[in-house]
């Protein structure tokens, strides 16, 4: 629809608009370039494009354009461009925020809510309630809910009108005023919009892909094929070809006229496996060229039946296990279990979706910039597949707006992106849109665990455990394995199936396989303490021989929260609550390879590493591990881009203890150097000893301006779990870290809704290097554990294969009304053998989450959930039994 | 009169808040031109009427009423609960009411249904889980107005220009016509909503069936109003929602509870709820939760919201 010319008053200038655009976001971010505002639902429902319409805010997503016609329109960058507004600074100081995506609509609410809280309340402090339900038209991926409840609490009762010091993380700035900018948020001149063609069938044959009709369409400047060299698809939703247009409407109406010819094949859409059913992948080929949802190494190689891949066995006398389990449950020895447990399918959902950037340059450069985890890994990969010297691939990823193992391989976006720029010979632009990211753009594979496990009350007598991996097309769960690595060395046959479907694939998820494993596992434990009648801690710690986890047992165990709990199902009221513990351990991953530069410049100091932040707080460890070794000066990071010193990948939990040693080497070399040039005889953290006294580093670095070293991660002390094996710039390093869960819920018993209330999270990292940044990643961890325990369900049409919940309103993330009060405790020693003493959290911190609410939800009420999401329905059903 | 006149015979779908017409149109299920209705005078107030009871023109937005219709606490509850702050902010209640349904097969574009045009129901062999408890029509999707659930327990008078005034059942009709969300015709444009005077010290609730805290779609919806005089109820009436591809109102509930003691037995009339409803196979969950949500409001009504601490026993 034509708007025609509007008088809109945009950031208190006044305007006359004419544009296009339906809706209000459109005309903001393309129009007008204002892209603090962000598109991430389109449906009224996360709050990230909301705005000012006359002081009040409003999801722009939905305002159609022509309702700014004669109104006053303000954007996150009218708030002003450094942090001015009360809100904007306590959301710095209490660091609310982790990517950054969603912060600017935050702001926008929040600010509006401060000042009318201030307006009509002054002086008085919002309590949650009060707070949750003005946030609640906004979601946080991240799950930096906690650190924004305590920032607008604490500016409407007036804590921040001046400005606070420093805060915690380095680009907060850049985040709360909009201007941090994303992928999606870059524009170059000439730039193409790309779209994806996807198959609209589960499983078939491609016999033709007619691009003839789309090239010729007004605007459009290349089209390219997609597809694989056996021109099937798989799922629905598998992407086909791409087409790049001058503007995304023309790019949407080209899309409309790609006539596909499908042969239909049979379709496997449930996960039964059954015999008969039809086959996903015929060939051994076919198989191998599977996708894979585990992280680290690949999956081993095993075999098919059908599309039941497996079992993956490992076996610590596993025959052996299987005997006396099947001797326990003959003789119904009551320290036996068997149980079966399922979890759903849980989407990524980062709320910056992937995009990439791709320029193709007629001299051979190819630069992309790309929503990614990895940016040296991908300019490799990308150099790996269109044959170029690395040296002509440059990938920079300035801010990336959550990833949680959804961008840590190259993906459609950027193919896409790369074959439309080398065609159109211009730079072009792919964005997935929300349904497109919920569809294929990640998600951890369901499972179901058959546990069958025996006790003699002092140690995990024996183990089994079956997993069957539901990840579409993709294979490579992981989950019975990880029984390998904890409870003693009693036997144990643990083996891992696939059964793959035409359903879009998974890939890795925080901690792939850990949190399905623990949700089975750990409410076995749970369930034998209880029917022993002994305290579920007390038995973790007689069979846990980890000693870290001891530490945190020890912690847990004396929290007021445990010690009151009292016997299961002791409440009779209608809101039943209950208290439950769960432990897991994780690996602990760096990138051995990974360095550090450090530059004086204009008398400060200048990091680079191709490492990038997502969220996760790479810029603040970076300048934390430096600052630590010059005190007083001023560091600023450069990351982000594939040609500064190779970085890790931001994944497998790997980034903090690859990059922290790394930063802190550099450090050490550069404070010898200096030293050396003003002929000092000691250097220290304060700065260079002389004869003549010490002269501090500010003071120092004036003069020494361009001196450069490169500092490397190096080995740790003891070297690594496997020392030969470097999977793509990945080690194991020796030592597993480990987590504690205490949580409290409250189960309403006759609406079926439960809420978790508390939770205390234990972890076992070592030294933390920005205790504030570790605790947020902590919390957003808890955060993404209750979603998966009690709301995240991906969900296909059985008929179609088609993914159903393709939006932010049908696939549910937890709000900021769902968030507990959670507190965060390290134990901090362990880790001596690691340079820097700490390892990363991102994962251990989640894998533990859900199966501690299921035990608690046990707790409350005497019903054991087994089926992840824990939705008022199954309460309900699991209560009446 | 001439504004609406000059909207009506303009071509196209009305707009007001565009909450709903917005994600439609990004989804493909709205095309073509639109015509806003926002310009239209007269239409963004509540004003009282001569008989004391309101009348909410069709483009006062749901904050609004949340907000300025404490006489009306079961509708003004109904409205503060739904959707966000953000969408609450320019959603209007013609909107509201108006709105179609939030399918999660009527919203993909790559299904067809009777509701979208085409035929049959694809979430009849598919996933229904937020699907009708109550099977009357083609279409299994729940009718999406809270508002309307509300409406229902007033004897509300929906004002139509180009068209005669109606009840808010006329204009959701009976939830047989499985291709529409409403009944009212294409270039009639929803004016007002006129409610009668509030009843003497009359009570209400709200309460939904989700699984997270705010704006989530229930599962089942249902509101309360009760007023007792000299110990006996003597006026009741409850609405549900999420449960039929219209809004309902429960008669059956109301004349269980009609005339009795406000301490006598909820849960028996609360039962009552469900007298009668066809589920499908995937929605028989919804019974208990609609007898228990049923029950709930029915005692926050009567025993005021207090009761409903964390803890307190039920009845
Ligand atoms: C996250 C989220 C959660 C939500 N949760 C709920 C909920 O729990 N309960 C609930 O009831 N709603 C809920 N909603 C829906 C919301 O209430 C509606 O989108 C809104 O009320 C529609 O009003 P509008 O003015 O924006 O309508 P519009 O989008 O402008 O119009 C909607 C429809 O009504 C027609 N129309 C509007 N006004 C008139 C009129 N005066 N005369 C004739 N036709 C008219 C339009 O042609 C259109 O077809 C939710 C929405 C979101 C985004
Ligand atoms: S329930 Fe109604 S709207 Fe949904 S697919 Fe069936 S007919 Fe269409
Ligand atoms: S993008 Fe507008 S609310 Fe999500
Ligand atoms: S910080 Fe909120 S989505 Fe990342």
């Amino acid at each position: 629809m034509k708007v025609g010319a509007m008088k809109v008053e945009i950031n208190g200038e006044s305007r006359e608009i004419d544009d296009d655009a339906e809706t209000a976001v459109e005309l903001i971010r393309d129009g007008l370039g204002l892209t603090g505002t962000k598109l991430v639902c389109g449906g009224g429902v996360c709050g990230a494009c909301t705005v000012h319409l006359d002081g009040r805010p409003v999801a722009s997503c939905l305002l159609p354009a022509t309702a700014l016609d004669g109104h006053a329109l303000t954007t996150v960058e009218g708030l002003g461009s450094t942090p001015e507004h009360p809100f904007q600074r306590a959301m710095m100081a209490h660091d609310g925020l982790q990517c950054g995506f969603c912060t600017p609509g935050f702001v926008m609410a929040g600010s509006a809510f401060h000042d009318r809280w201030r307006a009509e309340n002054p002086g008085a402090r919002p309590d949650r309630e009060q707070v949750t339900a003005a946030l609640s038209g906004h979601l946080c991926r991240c799950g930096a809910y906690e650190g924004i409840i305590a920032a607008l609490q604490g500016a409407c009762a007036g804590e921040f009108d001046e400005p606070a010091g420093a805060p915690p993380r380095v680009e907060a700035a850049a985040k709360v005023t909009g201007s941090a900018r994303y992928t999606v948020d870059v524009t170059v001149p000439g730039m193409l919009h790309g779209l994806i063609v996807r198959s609209q069938r589960a499983h078939a044959r491609v016999d033709r892909v007619d691009l003839v009709a789309a090239l010729a369409a007004p605007g459009v400047s290349a089209a390219v094929d997609l597809l694989g060299e056996d021109r099937t698809v798989r799922y629905h939703g598998q992407p086909i070809a791409a087409i790049a247009a001058s503007t995304p409407a023309t790019a949407r109406a080209a899309l409309a006229v790609v006539a596909v010819g499908y042969t239909d094949l049979p379709a496997a859409l449930d996960v039964t496996g059954a015999e008969g059913a039809p086959v996903v992948y015929t060939d051994k080929a076919q198989r191998k060229a599977a996708p894979s949802s585990a992280e680290g190494p690949p999956p081993l190689p095993t075999w098919w039946d059908g599309n039941v891949r497996g079992p993956a066995t490992i076996s610590l006398r596993g025959r052996r296990a299987v005997r006396m389990l099947d001797a326990a449950a003959e003789r119904a020895d009551p320290g036996y279990l068997a149980a079966t447990f399922r979890t759903a399918a849980q989407a990524h959902t980062a709320l910056e979706p992937h995009a990439t950037l791709a320029d193709w340059r007629a001299d051979g450069t190819l630069t992309l910039h790309a929503s990614t985890q990895a940016v040296a890994h991908l300019r490799d990969a990308v150099a790996a597949r269109w044959k170029l010297d690395a040296r002509q691939v440059h990938v920079v990823a300035e801010h990336v707006g959550g990833g949680f193992g959804a961008k840590t391989a190259m993906t459609t976006d950027t193919v896409a992106a790369v074959e439309l720029s080398r065609a159109a010979g211009a730079p072009v632009r792919v964005v997935l849109d929300r349904a497109e990211e919920l569809i294929d753009g990640g998600s951890r594979p369901g499972t179901r665990t058959e546990l069958r496990m025996l006790t003699d009350g002092d140690r995990l007598t024996a183990l089994a455990l079956d997993t069957y991996g539901d990840g579409g097309v993709s294979i490579g769960s992981q989950v019975a394995a990880l029984g390998a690595f904890g409870y003693g060395r009693g036997p144990r046959r643990l083996r891992d199936f696939d059964v793959v479907t035409n359903i879009a694939p998974s890939c890795p998820f925080r901690g792939p396989g850990g949190a399905p494993f623990a949700w089975a596992v750990e409410q076995g434990v749970d369930e034998l303490a209880h029917r022993r009648g002994e305290d579920p801690i007390a038995l973790r710690r007689r069979w846990d021989g980890n000693r870290k986890r001891h530490a945190l047992y020890d912690t847990a165990s004396a929290l007021p929260r445990w010690r009151n709990r009292g016997p299961a199902a002791s409440g009779t009221g209608r809101f039943r609550r209950g208290v439950g513990v769960a432990a897991a351990n994780w690996f602990y991953f760096l990138d051995g390879d990974t360095r550090v530069a450090l530059t004086v410049r204009g008398g400060r100091l200048l990091a680079r590493c191709a490492v990038q932040d997502m969220g996760t707080g790479s810029r603040t460890v970076i300048a934390t591990a430096v600052g630590e070794q010059f005190a007083g000066v001023d560091v600023d990071v450069e990351i982000g881009n594939s040609d500064g010193p190779h970085g890790p990948m931001s994944g497998g939990s790997r980034t903090t203890p690859s990059i922290a040693p790394a930063a802190v080497a550099a450090a050490r070399l550069l404070r010898e150097q200096l030293r050396q040039r003003v002929g000092g005889t000691a250097a220290g953290a304060d700065g260079v000893r002389t004869a003549s006294g010490v002269r501090a580093w500010p003071e120092v670095l004036t003069t020494c301006e361009g001196a450069l070293v490169t500092g490397e991660r190096g080995r740790d002390r003891g070297g690594f779990l496997v020392p030969f094996l470097s999977m793509d710039h990945m080690r194991i390093g020796r030592g597993m870290s480990g987590s504690v869960q205490v949580t409290e819920v409250e189960v309403d018993t006759l609406l079926g809704m439960t809420r978790v209330l508390r939770v205390w999270s234990g972890l076992a990292v070592g030294r933390i290097w920005v205790p504030r940044l570790a605790r947020n990643q902590a919390e957003g961890s808890v955060i993404q554990g209750v979603g998966f325990a009690l709301y995240e369900q991906r969900l296909h049409d059985p008929n179609t294969g088609e993914i159903l919940t393709s939006n932010l309103e049908d696939y549910r993330i937890p709000g900021i009304g769902d968030t507990p009060e959670i507190d965060v405790h390290f134990y901090e020693q362990g880790w001596e053998h690691v340079p820097g003493g700490g390892i990363g959290l991102g994962e251990v911190a989640t894998i533990a989450v859900a199966a501690s609410v299921g035990n608690a939800v046990h707790h409350a009420t005497g019903w054991r959930p087994t089926e992840l999401p824990i939705r008022p329905d199954r309460v309900l059903e699991g209560l009446a039994r | 009169m001439t504004a609406f006149i000059t909207a009506a015979a303009t071509i196209g779908e009305f707009r007001a808040g565009g909450t709903d017409l917005s994600e439609r149109r990004r989804s493909g299920r709205s095309t073509g031109p639109l015509v806003d209705l926002t310009g239209l005078p007269g239409l963004a107030e509540i004003t009282p009427t001569p008989d004391g009871g309101v009348r909410i023109g069709a483009l006062v937005t749901v904050e609004q009423m949340a907000r300025d219709l404490s006489g009306y606490p079961a509708l003004a509850a109904t409205a503060a609960a739904l959707a966000t702050p953000e969408i609450r902010a320019v959603a209007t209640v013609g909107g509201n009411l108006l709105q179609h349904t939030r399918c999660t097969y009527y919203r993909n574009p790559a299904f067809s249904c009777v509701k979208s045009g085409g035929d049959g129901c694809p979430a009849r062999t598919g996933v229904a889980h937020h699907g009708v408890a109550d099977d009357r029509g083609p279409c299994v999707a729940p009718h999406p107005s809270s508002i309307g659930m509300a409406l229902l327990t007033y004897d509300a008078v929906v004002e139509v220009s180009g068209g005669p005034a109606r009840t808010v059942a006329a204009l959701f009709g009976d939830g047989s016509d499985g291709t529409r969300d409403h009944q009212l015709g294409d270039r009639e444009i929803l004016t007002a909503i006129v409610l009668p005077p509030p009843l003497p010290g009359e009570r209400g609730a709200y309460e939904r069936a989700t699984s997270r805290r705010f704006a989530e779609w229930p599962l089942v919806e249902a509101v309360a109003r009760i007023s007792v005089t000299e110990g006996r109820i003597t006026t009741v009436r409850v609405g549900v929602g999420g449960v039929a591809p219209v809004p309902l109102r429960l008669v059956g509930v109301e004349s269980l509870l009609l005339d009795g003691a406000p301490d006598g037995p909820l849960a028996a009339a609360a039962a009552a709820a469900t007298d009668g409803l066809r589920p499908l196979p995937h929605t028989a969950y919804k019974l208990p939760l609609l007898r228990a949500v049923v029950l709930d409001v029915l005692h926050r009504a009567l025993t005021g919201p207090d009761q409903d601490a964390a803890g307190a026993p039920r009845p």
